[in-house]
């Protein structure tokens, strides 16, 4: 397969996507003119590195379901495997006991396993991603629960701590994480072959299974990058709050999967970019934050989000 | 050879039955002779208060030779129905309810008293009236939190307030104190109130978003509880502002104790869920030796402040 002559079809999805970046791009400095102007505290460097570091576990997240979703997947299981690796992380973080590379690699461990176990039950199981995720939420959040009895893990390392407190040159890590994760994904999906078989695999299967590529091997591995993913939003989390939760992480699915939306990602699969994802995240993350800032009643704020979310969405589509 | 598979299921299923009703039928003579069986229906094992309540109830049981049945109602009114109906099916001596919720668990009540089988609520209440309540006056935490509060700004400045998940019974009954509460205290300004759905990390995001809006005037934080607590201490201290800004919270969870000890977080309000566990069993088993004549038919357990000066009584 020869990756620098995009075909025709190929150029065009590319112009499509063009479209619905700039769209949503337009609603989200739309939004952030508004905010800017309703309150004074809104647009400062200060302000700016907490919405990073507020938007980056739900990015991490995103970006992890962007690589299920754009193979033709979904992935619900995200908020479970975020408690679950977060308590996995947690239990080896206490002081003097592992070094920190430890908690890290077995919470990362169980995310890969998680991922594997979504990724082995929809090729060779052939059951529906919805149907397995949805499995998985229960199944991950019970371990959750399991590992750490029911109660919070509490008296966590400081170096554990640092990953979630912690900040470098005034950009705090959990952001920093963020920006490495974006950069190393949009690498995999735009110039390796990986990428190329998962936007294949999404758009039409028969095709991308009769040109030879394997096709349940890129999905497996979809998942698991996916779930690896979720456990290092879980690492963070459980760092940021100096504990590992196991009631943490309800339905942040949703949100990463609002996110990766918003961003233009076809939930048929076979469209999308990271850089949308990176948008959608932004736009959450802004409103959640303005909001707050304009002190906007909490009854008012859900509905506020959700039509946001719907005619950014709308504006997108008219394009 | 399908007639043999059925036919064995048949039996398979019919021995099964004779099985639940033997065990049923022991239950019941075990309750008149020898070890007394208490079913008990708990709102969530997945909050960390009342897997405390629970073990403080088997704790009691064990004590004094009960048999103690556990069901996680997973915060549903129907299952929580359904484990009640099931208890009364297996004929237990006693019933102890955790409600998931005042309306929706009431037919659970009606249902085990219509049976004759003695029912005491823990923790919360049900619009029906069981048999007998031990619990706590969610009001007075919120009461002894701000007073505190109140105490400590003399009664004079800028307050924010992190509401737990909307239109729960405990936030409402916390919401409701705080505003009377409050009407003592002209000279206290409520900033903003918002709420961050008991999570400590959504607590640290509000937190962290009041601080950019309010910067200097927050003079107290009343989080309803100790995790939403902790996470607006978190966001303090990284803002370097805890020096100046009061913290107080509810429920006593360890980390806040910790915290309290350490001086970093002013306050927390202690529910007791081992008295609360505990007083529940000895309740149900009066109501199972004596009947009609219990007298002490509703025992509330009061709230305590935690602060520097009495954390070590509440450290394990």
């Amino acid at each position: 397969m020869n990756m620098n002559e995009p075909l025709p079809l190929v150029s065009k999805l590319a112009k499509r996507n063009y479209l619905r970046k700039y769209g949503m791009l337009t609603a989200f400095l739309l939004i952030c003119l508004v905010l800017s102007l309703l309150t004074p505290g809104f647009f400062s460097i200060q302000n700016t590195t907490i919405i990073l570091r507020q938007v980056s576990i739900n990015g991490i997240l995103a970006i992890g379901v962007t690589f299920v979703i754009i193979s033709g997947g979904i992935d619900l299981s995200l908020g479970s495997v975020v408690a679950f690796t977060g308590v996995v992380a947690a239990l080896f973080a206490h002081p003097g006991e592992y070094p920190l590379i430890i908690a890290l690699g077995m919470a990362i461990l169980a995310g890969l396993a998680i991922g594997g176990v979504n990724g082995l039950a929809v090729t060779r199981g052939k059951v529906a991603p919805f149907i397995v995720t949805l499995g998985m939420m229960t199944i991950a959040r019970g371990l959750a629960l399991l590992a750490s009895d029911g109660r919070p893990v509490t008296g966590l390392s400081d170096s554990f701590n640092y990953i979630g407190g912690g900040s470098v040159l005034g950009v705090p890590i959990p952001v920093l994480i963020f920006g490495a994760i974006i950069l190393l994904s949009s690498f995999i999906l735009n110039k390796t072959r990986l990428g190329r078989y998962l936007y294949a695999v999404g758009g039409n299967e028969k095709a991308a299974y009769a040109s030879g590529i394997r096709v349940n091997s890129v999905k497996v591995l979809s998942y698991m990058i996916c779930s690896g993913l979720a456990a290092i939003a879980g690492i963070v989390l459980a760092s940021r709050i100096t504990t590992g939760q196991p009631n943490a992480g309800l339905a942040y699915e949703l949100d990463a999967i609002a996110a990766v939306v918003i961003g233009g990602t076809s939930l048929s699969g076979g469209i999308g970019s990271i850089g949308g994802t990176v948008l959608g995240v932004l736009l959450i993350g802004v409103i959640n934050n303005g909001l707050d800032l304009l002190n906007v009643s909490s009854y008012y704020q859900q509905i506020i989000k959700g039509a946001i979310i719907i005619a950014a969405a709308l504006i997108d589509r008219k394009k | 050879m399908k007639l043999f598979e059925i036919k064995i299921n048949a039996g398979f299923f019919a021995s099964g039955l004779l099985a639940l009703a033997v065990l049923g039928g022991g239950c019941r003579q075990a309750g008149q002779a020898g070890k007394p069986v208490i079913g008990a229906s708990m709102l969530s094992l997945q909050s960390e208060f009342i897997v405390k309540v629970k073990d403080a109830m088997e704790a009691e049981a064990s004590d004094r030779q009960i048999r103690l049945i556990v069901n996680d109602a997973q915060r549903a009114a129907v299952t929580q129905v359904q484990q009640v109906e099931s208890f009364i099916a297996q004929g237990v001596d006693a019933i102890i309810l955790n409600p998931c919720e005042m309306e929706a668990s009431s037919p659970a009540v009606q249902k085990a008293r219509a049976a004759g089988i003695p029912i005491i609520n823990v923790n919360s209440e049900t619009t029906a009236e069981p048999d007998g309540f031990v619990g706590s006056r969610d009001e007075e935490s919120a009461e002894i939190a701000l007073q505190h509060i109140a105490s400590l700004l003399r009664g004079k400045g800028n307050l924010v307030i992190m509401h737990g998940y909307m239109g729960q019974a405990a936030q409402l009954k916390r919401a409701a104190a705080t505003k009377t509460l409050l009407a003592d205290f002209p000279e206290i300004t409520i900033l903003a109130e918002q709420t961050a759905e008991w999570d400590r990390a959504k607590a640290m995001s509000l937190m962290e978003n009041w601080i950019q809006s309010y910067g200097n005037r927050i003079d107290a934080v009343f989080a309803q509880n100790d995790e939403m607590g902790m996470g607006a201490l978190q966001a303090l201290e990284q803002a370097g502002l805890k020096d100046k800004v009061i913290v107080v919270s509810i429920d006593a969870i360890d980390d806040a104790l910790r915290a309290v000890k350490d001086g970093r977080l002013d306050a927390t309000v202690y529910q007791d869920a081992d008295a609360q566990g505990r007083q529940a069993v000895q309740m149900a088993l009066d109501f199972i030796q004596k009947r009609d004549s219990v007298e002490e038919r509703s025992v509330y357990i009061p709230f305590r402040l935690v602060t520097r000066g009495n954390v070590e009584e509440f450290l394990k």
